[in-house]
């Protein structure tokens, strides 16, 4: 269903200085590794330049000597062809050592840094509103930290540096040319706004297909994850061939961005095979007219195609890396883009307070919508007065969840305040009010890991015999009768508890967690009516002195809290104690008659 | 690609020529100019050439990813349950991408390097040996260094990649799931413990890769070193030659320069190698996972059955996920065509285990299901499933339109579809949404309250009309008012199906033909409404606690 419209969000596109900035920070602290990195590579292409040195030394000294035997190497008289052999032996084997150092220090260097992006931005995604988390499939999301961050570990390692090296590789060879005929090397640099005005024109073009081809494979993540989430329903609904056919478009649709870049990058790379080949006739031509008039050895002739030689191989490498390079700022778009995202922000008044309980909750006028112009909630007013425990009920759809997500901070109010213990809850951390929180959702979700890990809370070092009283508090028997207690290992999906079971862990989290304020998310619906009496037992226990809401579609659930508010199309219709709202015989009086139905 | 490195070889030789003319008196300058032309042509039909090839080659290479892709997405399809409860989600998502990537690069890449090598190194050293077998014999001395070298490397990098691949299996799950279960991350202020994970995770992946970086680190420059003592040895012996006349200038030039050709298919040699190595070891994870032939499969010679009437026996079934302790033991029962069932039970007593294995999404451990009379394993799979509509426990929806949700696929049916969102109590519900049917529910239908997801997938489960409708606790997450409309209106639609029902409401169940009392795997009671709330002590405790309520309630 995915692939008929493309949810993945439209063009991600940032200019390459933005890129730049944006990756700085994380490039700085590695950049002294950078630049020893780069000063390695100065070496390895001083040897690399050397080399052909030391063949027409060889030639036009001792092979075909131009004036007698012997030469004169870096000041030093060197007479014996063979001295001069282990000399260059000797090179030969240090370049390779600092070929070795170099390339492993940028390895270490490149790593290091995808190591710190990465962390960052995951640490930066776990920080994102929640209505980030609504749009963008956490499919998509995945790839964004696994595949587009590893598409840049090229970016550091070998791109950047060689890139730097290969260029001045390139220059390198351009003085060396120069200093042996300038004419010639005049000739070879009319090559260079060729080259230049052919690879900002491939670059435009290979960028828009690999932003293609990025995008799709967020995708086909997107595909995997949820084929594998629903597979249940896929297989036995006999939908199989329907999600394969869909699978196959997309995973064409990749396949001929793919190819799209192939070709542009295929007509790319050999125009500049063809240039080498063109400025070898040219030199090869002017250069034997120089040789015929003397003004040039048949060595420095030689040298000079070697050289030139030398030239283009930088050249062909570094349009290889172009496409990589190409390939990679696609991907940190990708990144950057998520990075600048703000995360959860706070509209946050000027005096911050400190809270570290909660001992009321009051909603002023509160007014939200997800979307423009589709309200869910209007005009919401109730107050939460210490120890008190509110009920909301209501059809579903009517916005009683989102109740909730306005009370975590997953979401802000469009008009109206919410009250913590009558101050404004801009003017409190968020962190401080979900600190004392706990909810309990509709949907048990436990991560993989021990129970232990599951239900610890963050930053307290806890023994385990709370934790313990907190599972036995949940009801969570069971644990220690069939499994092995704080120790049992959960794995995907929650595995190997039942859904009814995996409710009982997250409640029992949720005591763990000994909270001022506790939130019942439909909390019961998975439980038969057994375990639903014992966790009500429970709850009544922990309710005592603390501030508590339920929200339930079962009266029954909710028919001994303090109030009740009975919520339809997302505004107040009644409000009162259970009581209260019998004696009103109104829609909550209503609902009851119909329950028994 | 054997005519572009033909051409490149014929280039020096041209050279060659030229420069031994140049030492010989009269010189020509017109065939000089002829042999320049003559190197533009050629290089003309290179640059051709080459972009036929690169197309070629790396269009076959993308070809084959798209292949592996396809394949490796039907097969997960094709999975079954105990097999998927073994691997993560996250762990398929890295061989989707990641491995399959470096499969196509080993492909590609490493398929136009080892032509490369191949042709232009062979020939290379075949016109090498032509000129001077003896050069060429020294020349060669590193190069059985050079083969052991990169064959131990090889292998280290072999190791190293698949650790490193599996280190990112790990990373990519934990990923996943983290921003699956952000909600919880949020309120409980995990952020920072899930960000000490996944640190700790991308560490372990930058250890393992730097492992992989040494071995890589090492092989380049160890070639180049052995390339350059090569080109020492040359020079120094062919120095000598020339020195005593046996070669001419030129012809040492040459040589030279055909060794500077050699130059490419030795680093290459060291591009292959790793290219390969990471290739090899992404294709052995993929097959491994393409290969795993899980338990439940169709029979060779599937038990023809055209029509079926929807009995189920269970004959002393026994089950057990993977190798755990049992969750349903000496289970027997008979499900009459056409009846209707309940089930109920305190969590974890093996509900949702039991008829998970109708459709054969697990097989029995002991014991043995027939459906007509037939075992199940001896009925075609497909056909089996097409049999059998199940609603799973949690509602699941893709991202999608909630039309899309409820057909899948299928052909729409207008009145059928109109009927069935009566059934399922979505008329109102898809009225209130400006884009009715056509709303767009998010990944796990995130927009849709529990209760509307709960009554889409109802939808989806009923408008594929099988003999046989399982339900998994249809109704948990909806409003009484709403789940006994939904109940009675599903009671009085004519199903001509056998029903199975899971539900911890007693009231769903009560209009049951025979209701299940699961307790621990075990069946404890069953028998109809009436003479359950007579002997069984759950089933009469769970209904007095539910009446309770309703009573109290008024």
């Amino acid at each position: 269903m995915t692939s008929e419209a493309p949810r993945e969000e439209k063009e991600i596109k940032l200019a390459n200085l933005k890129l730049i900035k944006k990756l700085w920070p994380f490039i700085r602290p590695y950049l002294w590794m950078l630049i020893v990195s780069t000063l390695l590579v100065f070496l390895v292409t001083f040897f690399e330049l050397l080399m052909p040195l030391f063949t027409q030394k060889a030639i036009d000294g001792f092979i075909v000597p131009v004036k007698g035997s012997g030469l004169d190497l870096f000041g030093i008289e060197i007479t014996s062809f063979q001295t001069f052999c282990l000399i260059f032996c000797g090179f030969i084997l240090i370049s390779f050592v600092i070929d070795f150092i170099q390339t492993f220090f940028m390895e270490y260097t490149g790593q290091k840094i995808i190591l710190n992006l990465r962390c960052a931005l995951f640490a930066h995604m776990t920080f994102l509103p929640v209505a980030f988390y609504d749009i963008n499939s956490s499919g998509r999301m995945v790839s964004r930290v696994a595949g587009d961050i590893e598409n840049m570990n090229e970016m550091f390692t070998s791109i950047l540096i060689f890139i730097f090296k290969d260029l001045l590789l390139m220059i390198g060879i351009l003085v060396i040319l120069f200093t042996i005929d300038h004419t010639l090397t005049l000739y070879l640099s009319i090559l260079i706004p060729v080259i230049g005005i052919s690879v900002s024109m491939s670059s435009n073009i290979l960028r828009r297909a690999f932003r293609t081809i990025r995008q799709k494979i967020a995708e086909i993540n997107h595909s995997f994850s949820e084929a594998i989430t629903g597979i249940k329903i896929i297989q036995t609904t006999s939908s199989r061939d329907r999600f394969m056919q869909r699978f196959e478009t997309l995973n064409f649709e990749h396949f001929s961005a793919a190819l799209f870049q192939i070709k542009i990058f295929s007509i790319f790379m050999p125009f500049i095979g063809f240039l080498g080949v063109l400025s070898v006739a040219i030199i090869l031509w002017t250069g034997s007219s120089n040789v015929i008039k003397t003004t040039m050895t048949l060595g420095q002739l030689v040298v000079f195609l070697t050289y030139m030689k030398l030239f283009f191989r930088p050249l062909r490498e570094l349009s290889e890396k172009f496409n990589l390079l190409q390939n990679a700022l696609a991907s940190a778009e990708r990144i950057i883009t998520v990075l600048n995202h703000d995360q959860a922000k706070q509209r946050v008044s000027k005096e911050r307070t400190c809270i570290d309980t909660i001992s009321s909750v009051t909603f002023d006028q509160v007014n939200f919508s997800y979307e423009r112009n589709k309200r869910i909630l209007k005009d919401i007013s109730f107050h939460l007065p210490e120890g008190n425990a509110i009920g909301i009920v209501g059809q579903t759809g009517s916005g009683k969840s989102t109740i909730i997500n306005l009370i975590t901070g997953f979401y802000q109010p469009d008009h109206g305040n919410i009250f913590i213990n009558h101050i404004n809850y801009h003017a409190v951390n968020i962190r401080d009010i979900r600190n004392k929180t706990a909810l309990v959702m509709q949907d048990p979700v436990l991560f993989s890991g021990s129970i232990r890990e599951n239900i610890k809370p963050s930053g307290f070092d806890m023994t385990d015999s709370p934790l313990e009283t907190a599972l036995y508090n949940a009801n969570c028997n069971f644990l220690f009768e069939k499994f092995s207690g704080l120790e049992t290992v959960i794995k995907e999906g929650g595995r190997p508890l039942s859904s009814g079971e995996k409710q009982l862990v997250c409640i029992a989290r949720a005591f763990a967690f000994n909270p001022d304020l506790i939130i019942f998310d439909e909390a019961t619906s998975y439980m038969d009516s057994q375990s639903e009496q014992k966790v009500h037992d429970a709850m009544k226990k922990l309710m005592q002195g603390r501030l508590s809401i339920i929200i339930a579609h079962r009266l029954s659930t909710v028919k001994e809290c303090d109030t009740i508010i009975l919520l339809r199309e997302g505004a107040i219709r009644e409000k009162g104690s259970h009581q209260e709202l019998v004696e009103l015989k109104g829609e909550y009086y209503h609902l009851l008659k119909k329950e028994q139905i | 690609m054997i005519i572009v490195d033909v051409t490149q070889l014929v280039i020096p030789q041209i050279i060659k020529t030229a420069i031994d003319a140049l030492k010989s008196t009269p010189f020509d300058s017109n065939t000089l100019l002829l042999k320049c032309m003559f190197i533009i042509f050629l290089g003309l039909v290179m640059a051709g050439l080459r972009y036929v090839w690169r197309n070629l080659l790396m269009g076959s290479a993308r070809d084959v990813e798209k292949g592996i892709r396809d394949d490796l997405f039907k097969h997960v399809l094709n999975l079954d349950m105990a097999f998927l409860d073994t691997i993560k989600t996250g762990d398929i998502m890295a061989h989707a991408v990641s491995d399959i990537n470096h499969i196509r690069m080993a492909f590609g890449f490493g398929l136009i390097v080892l032509v490369d090598t191949i042709l232009l190194g062979g020939a290379t050293f075949a016109i090498m040996l032509l000129t001077h077998p003896k050069l060429t014999a020294l020349a060669m001395i590193p190069m059985p260094f050079l083969i052991l070298v990169t064959r131990t490397l090889g292998k280290k990098m072999y190791r190293f990649h698949k650790t490193a691949q599996e280190s990112f299996s790990i990373l990519t799950e934990l990923v996943r799931e983290s921003f699956f279960g952000i909600r919880i991350i949020k309120v409980f202020n995990f952020e920072t413990i899930v960000g000490q994970k996944v640190r700790g995770a991308s560490t372990d992946y930058f250890k393992k890769n730097l492992k992989r970086a040494v071995i890589t680190a090492l092989l380049r420059p160890l070639l180049g070193l052995f390339f350059n003592l090569s080109t020492l040895v040359v020079i120094f012996y062919g120095g000598y030659l020339v020195m005593e006349q046996v070669l001419t200038p030129g012809e040492l030039v040459a040589f030279l320069q055909y060794l500077g050709i050699l130059a490419w298919p030795v680093i290459a040699i060291g591009w292959m190698t790793n290219l390969f190595q990471r290739g090899m070891a992404s294709l052995k994870r993929i097959n491994t996972l393409l290969d795993s032939t899980p338990d439940v499969t169709s029979p060779e010679t599937p038990h023809p059955l055209s029509s079926v009437k929807g009995n189920i026996r269970f004959k002393n079934v026994g089950f057990a996920y993977g190798k755990g302790s049992p969750v349903l033991s000496d289970i027997s029962v008979d499900i009459h065509p056409g009846t209707s069932v309940g089930i109920t039970g305190p969590p974890g007593s093996g509900k949702t285990s039991l008829v998970q294995l109708i459709p054969r999404l697990y097989n029995t451990t002991k014991g043995t299901i027939y459906l007509d009379g037939l075992d199940l394993k001896t009925l075609d799979l497909d056909f089996l499933r097409q049999q059998v509509a199940l609603m799973p426990q949690e509602a699941f929806l893709f991202s999608g339109t909630i039309k899309e949700n409820i057909l899948l696929g299928k052909p729409l049916d207008q009145k059928k579809l109109d009927r069935i969102i009566n059934v399922c109590n979505l008329k109102e519900t898809l009225e209130e949404m400006p884009d009715g049917l056509e709303t767009l529910v998010g990944e796990r239908g995130i927009t849709l309250s529990g209760g509307q997801k709960q009554r889409v997938a109802l939808a989806r489960t009923l408008i594929l009309e099988k003999p046989i409708i399982i339900l998994d606790d249809p109704i948990s997450q909806m409003d009484s008012h709403t789940a006994a409309s939904v109940i009675s209106k599903l009671g009085r639609m004519n199903l001509n199906a056998t029903f199975i029902i899971i539900s911890h409401r007693i009231s769903a169940l009560a209009a049951c033909d025979s209701i299940f009392v699961l307790k621990e795997g075990r069946i404890d009671h069953f028998g109809t409404h009436e003479a359950l709330i007579k002997t069984d002590r759950f089933y009469e405790h769970s209904y007095r606690v539910q009446q309770f309520e309703e009573e109290y309630d008024i």
